[in-house]
């Protein structure tokens, strides 16, 4: 069975132009016609830089938008006209909007999800507490939101989205702000949620390593249009390969020749490297370089998302392929 | 139905529970805006009884009169807000595209939404219309219970306005100016005695703002005890507030939702 089917989803906005008397509309298309399907129980990354409609996208899958044109069902429901039954299967956090009440503890939120949801008591205090020990919530649950750190604050709220034990779940950028060490714990919270409870999980994220850890498939849309659809393997292989390591040094450097490793930028004490792990690995280049001269600093980045898809792009990949 | 609506009043509960624990989270805060609302209030109920002392009688209406204008007025636009506050914030809410924070949730959307806040100063507006009513009229039982129908109506009323102004939003855009000063003008208009105005001016008070059906319906039925015009007086509530239900949903089509970073509180 598909938890998601959308068959040619089109969302256009009228935006105004210009100033003064001399207004006119324009019509800007946000997502363009994208059709696909996601087996139930499947983790997906519905990935695209700023503006490419994936917000738009989850949005209208989840009711909140209406579409221009196209249809879409989710779990079987159709979700701008059967929103309120869909609703009660479906979780949704937005890492930039909050469910969870600024002044009061967890706790209060989760009491109110279960009205709102229309839990059985005893039924909510069974998952409640089961929630409360596997997202290791029971430390701050009385404690009020905004004393929270950011990774407590993003425990609970995927906690809360999923007190009414969703079928599906929609996490728009969950990690972001966060620490490396909490962004990593979240991962894995999602990760045992999708395997222990069959959970589908869509994910949007610009976070290379939450697309690794989290998602087996990913699709990349740009300009609305779906522009690569495979597995995480695949992309990991062809266009996540690729690390960005920044050096200074206290001297100058001696000269640097490693295979797989291009220096793409470099001035008397640093130098900025692209390396293609799949040719060096890190941990081969790194005491590599601390041969070269004294270290002041090194930093190791993945490739913005934005050049991954310009480079997705200017592959030959052609688009919509289907996974 | 039956149970849908024991669901929604259960809803509507623990909201108005949450609410007020987020409210008491700052006492004090809390306290003062109640506090601040009643004197408000009283304020103008002394400006209305001095002038009262100089000129007895204004267009047909006395001092009790008056004083159970605003305390109608003031409790029904209290128990319309205390516990739905959004309604106020509706157009901000549209403009900002903050409806997204209710449409995930499986409930019917503006009743949900409407439930989202609970307003401290309005609390102050409830205290105030009561004990104004009770202490300075001091009505008959029967009076009393007419004028607990009416506060009622009139809160209908102002909820169906708010929702009404609101929904304006949908259609205008940046509209919480217009919004703002529409509810004014209803609110100025329903806290003086009808009878200051004739001809066109009463068409707008039973039209585009329909103030009418609290500034006079109920101070008639009051002073007349007379069922008829406390039905009036909800009859034109109920309209205006289908008017503002129907607006909503129409508007909630163009809906364009938002991406702005926010907290519930």
């Amino acid at each position: 069975m598909n938890a998601v089917e959308l068959d040619q989803l089109k969302k256009t906005f009228q935006v105004k132009q210009g100033s003064g008397f001399k207004r006119s509309s324009k019509e800007i298309v946000a997502v363009d016609g994208i059709s696909l399907t996601v087996p139930a129980g499947q983790s997906v990354a519905f990935i695209g830089p700023n503006g490419a409609g994936k917000s738009t996208t989850i949005k209208m899958l989840t009711g909140i938008l209406r579409p221009s044109s196209g249809s879409a069902s989710v779990l079987g429901f159709n979700p701008w006209d059967q929103r309120s039954k869909l609703a009660f299967q479906m979780g949704v956090v937005f890492g930039q909007r909050s469910q969870l009440w600024y002044h009061l503890p967890p706790r209060d939120t989760f009491e109110l999800l279960a009205k709102v949801y229309e839990l059985p008591p005893a039924d909510y205090k069974i998952r409640r507490d089961m929630l409360i020990e596997r997202f290791k919530l029971s430390s701050f649950l009385n404690t009020p939101v905004r004393k929270l750190s950011l990774g407590q604050r993003m425990r609970a709220e995927i906690a809360a989205s999923l007190l009414h034990k969703p079928k599906l779940v929609f996490l728009d950028e969950p990690t972001i702000g966060l620490d490396v060490i909490a962004r990593q714990e979240l991962r894995d919270l999602i990760c045992e949620w999708n395997r222990d409870e069959g959970v589908t999980v869509f994910l949007t994220s610009h976070d290379a390593g939450d697309i690794e850890s989290v998602a087996e498939r990913v699709i990349v849309i740009n300009h609305g249009q779906v522009v690569l659809d495979g597995s995480v393997g695949e992309m990991r292989r062809d266009y996540l390969s690729a690390k960005l390591l920044t050096v200074a040094f206290h001297d100058r450097p001696a000269s640097f020749d490693v295979n797989g490793a291009k220096i793409i930028e470099r001035t008397d004490h640093s130098c900025k490297l692209e390396l293609d792990t799949s040719v060096s690995p890190v941990s081969v280049v790194v005491p590599q370089i601390m041969q070269l001269g004294e270290v002041a600093d090194i930093t190791i980045e993945d490739p913005p998302l934005e050049d991954v898809i310009a480079h997705i792009y200017s592959s030959k990949h052609s688009p919509q392929q289907r996974y | 139905m039956y149970k849908k609506l024991q669901s929604y009043f259960r809803l509507a509960g623990a909201y108005t529970v949450v609410g007020f624990k987020a409210n008491l989270e700052y006492r004090g805060a809390f306290l003062s805006q109640m506090i601040a609302m009643f004197l408000n209030d009283s304020v103008w109920l002394v400006f209305w009884i001095i002038f009262f002392t100089r000129f007895p009688i204004l267009k047909g209406w006395n001092v009790n009169d008056v004083i159970t204008l605003w305390a109608v007025s003031a409790a029904g636009f209290g128990m319309a807000h205390a516990c739905f506050g959004n309604a106020i914030s509706l157009a901000g809410l549209i403009t900002r595209g903050q409806l997204d924070n209710w449409l995930i949730y499986p409930r019917a959307l503006l009743p949900h939404l409407l439930l989202g806040k609970v307003t401290a100063t309005e609390w102050g507006d409830i205290l105030f219309g009561y004990s104004a009513y009770l202490l300075l009229v001091h009505p008959s039982l029967s009076d009393f219970a007419l004028f607990v129908f009416l506060t009622f109506a009139v809160a209908v009323l102002f909820l169906g306005f708010s929702i009404l102004s609101g929904s304006l939003a949908f259609w205008l855009g940046n509209a919480e100016n217009v919004c703002d000063q529409w509810r004014f003008a209803m609110i100025t208009f329903s806290t003086y005695p009808a009878s200051l105005f004739d001809g066109q001016a009463k068409l707008f008070l039973y039209t585009i703002i329909p103030a009418g059906f609290c500034s006079y319906f109920p101070v008639q039925a009051l002073k007349e005890n007379s069922l008829l015009y406390a039905s009036y007086s909800m009859l034109g509530a109920l309209a205006v507030f289908v008017l503002g239900v129907v607006a909503f949903y129409i508007g909630l089509r163009r809906y364009e939702s938002g991406n702005m970073l926010e907290m519930r509180s």
